[in-house]
């Protein structure tokens, strides 16, 4: 299982499901510059930006992924802005060619002879911050099990979907364990859907990343979100070794009270599908004025 | 080069779908000089087929042969600049310049033909995993700078074109030598062929009689349909495929 190649005759599928409710508003505890809103936004960029770049061949971009961006808050559809902003789902290549704009940055290189530059670099933004009404999850899960029952018709054979939900709060809409449930009983040949779960915080709590067990998880929402989150495979088990982050076999792709490194690594890990080195763009960023 | 001939052949095969045109790999040849050159550009990076055949083209054709790791680095850092420079004034999408800007990536592997009374020899110089084979009638003398079909992998080192990001591979130049007899063949060969090929020396020494039948007698069409059936098989991998082969002809 999950070892399906991925190429563009046998594309995979990425889906970002982003909580956009009003306490997304709220920032991060200890970190009071941040919003919610804001982080999340920026990093779910920089995913869209690295996922772009590994598909880029010279100067083409190859349709290896095709990428959902969902969010739910006031509204439950696509989060892309732009050209795309209606699109629940888009090839690659058209994610590369459509941001909503993009914006030039300085970003500090080595100049080969012991020295630095700075050159300037464009980053696209596909997403902006959005933080308003409830947090219908329910709704939103339902929308994402459309999505991949009409992707999953068109390809059976391929590396099963990803699905990196990213959520502040508890469901406004009811339980969503049982569409939870029904996500991760969708499949293609090589293996059961993959639903990764990362609950942020804006309360200083102690946080639990990828456990094996629900022995220390704190309450029943925190377990609801555990039953409904995969477990990582062996090749994103290998991405968490090099991030330096700690998951076992049996370990699920489930955060619970993260942080924004959480956030950051949330998305490496389970962008890495086969096995591919993650890229680690917080360095870049460290280094953009 | 008095009292010894060359018979050289060369073949490029796309992978699967493609055109010859989309081919990285790359292949140089001077005859004249005795000298050959396999390039390997690598899908991932910015205009690698371009990158792949400046090397390959031009270090067959400069005056004395870069044969040091020190003048093999001074030669790179020339031939990068002269790829970036060549870039100047295209407009790029956001993705393409950021691709751009990490440069371009290739394996490279050279070989230099000496010829003496009494004391004929080679020489070859290698960053990444494009082979040479030295084969003496059944034997293999001689394979660098990767010897066993396991040794080969997805990730491996290769020539950047950036100047800031070479310092890290100049350790891995390897520099290698043998002596040559007439009969002896010489085969330059990218990574997927040169897996292969070191796996049939293994497995299958007739389907190797074969192909080098096939290459010595410039029977391409056949040649691909052997690769494309053997990547069919999974025998080889689907990737681009260079080959060199120089054998060595008595009077």
């Amino acid at each position: 299982m999950y070892s399906a190649q991925i190429t563009r005759a046998n594309p995979t599928c990425i889906l970002l499901l982003l909580d956009q409710s009003g306490s997304m508003s709220d920032p991060f505890s200890g970190n009071s510059a941040i919003k919610k809103s804001d982080f999340v936004a920026d990093v779910v960029n920089h995913t869209l930006h690295d996922l772009v770049i590994r598909c880029t061949k010279t100067e083409e971009v190859r349709n290896y992924y095709y990428i959902s961006v969902i969010g739910y808050g006031h509204r439950v559809g696509s989060a892309f802005g732009g050209p795309l902003e209606q699109r629940r789902l888009a090839p690659i290549a058209e994610v590369a060619d459509y941001p909503l704009h993009v914006k030039t940055s300085y970003k500090r290189v080595a100049d080969g002879g012991g020295g630095w530059v700075e050159i300037p670099v464009r980053y696209p933004v596909w997403v902006q911050p959005s933080a308003a009404g409830k947090t219908p999850m329910c709704e939103a899960l339902f929308e994402v099990k459309s999505i991949l029952e009409a992707w999953l018709r068109e390809h059976p054979t391929g590396f099963p979907p990803t699905v990196l939900h990213l959520t502040d709060g508890e469901s406004s809409d009811g339980d969503p364990g049982q569409i939870g449930q029904e996500i991760m009983s969708l499949r293609t040949d090589d293996g059961p859907v993959l639903l990764f779960n990362c609950h942020i915080s804006s309360r200083r709590a102690h946080k639990i990343e990828y456990p094996a067990d629900e022995a220390q998880l704190p309450d029943g929402f925190a377990r609801t979100l555990f039953q409904i989150s995969s477990q990582l495979p062996t090749n994103f088990l290998a991405a968490a070794a090099q991030l330096g982050v700690h998951a076992a076999d049996g370990s699920r792709g489930f955060v619970f009270n993260g942080d924004p490194s959480s956030i950051v690594q949330f998305y490496e890990i389970g962008t890495s599908l086969t096995g591919m080195t993650p890229y680690k763009w917080m360095d870049d960023k460290l280094n953009l004025e | 080069m008095s009292g010894w001939q060359l018979q050289t052949r060369q073949f490029l095969l796309p992978k699967s779908g493609h055109q010859l045109s989309e081919c990285e790999d790359a292949v140089g040849i001077n005859a004249l000089k005795s000298r050959f050159a396999v390039a390997d550009g690598a899908t991932e990076a910015f205009d690698a087929r371009s990158w792949a055949r400046l090397l390959a083209h031009s270090w067959v054709e400069i005056e004395a042969p870069v044969l040091t790791p020190e003048g093999f680095r001074a030669w790179i850092e020339a031939q990068g600049q002269s790829l970036h420079d060549s870039w100047n004034g295209l407009k790029l999408s956001w993705y393409a310049e950021e691709k751009a800007r990490a440069g371009s990536f290739a394996a490279f592997v050279g070989l230099q033909l000496d010829f003496k009374a009494g004391a004929s020899s080679w020489k070859a110089i290698a960053l990444g995993d494009s082979c040479l084979i030295h084969r003496r009638n059944k034997s293999v003398l001689g394979a660098l700078p990767i010897a066993d079909y396991q040794g080969f992998n997805a990730a491996p080192l290769l020539v950047p074109s950036r100047a800031s990001m070479q310092e890290a591979v100049w350790q891995q130049v390897i520099v290698g030598q043998g002596t040559i007899e007439a009969g002896d063949v010489l085969l330059l060969l990218s990574d997927a062929v040169a897996a292969w090929y070191l796996m049939l020396l293994e497995r299958d020494e007739k389907a190797l009689a074969r192909f080098d039948n096939l290459i010595r007698d410039e029977r391409e069409a056949e040649l691909a349909t052997l690769f494309e059936s053997e990547r069919v098989a999974g025998r080889i991998k689907d990737d681009d495929i260079a080959v060199v082969r120089v054998e060595i002809m008595g009077l």
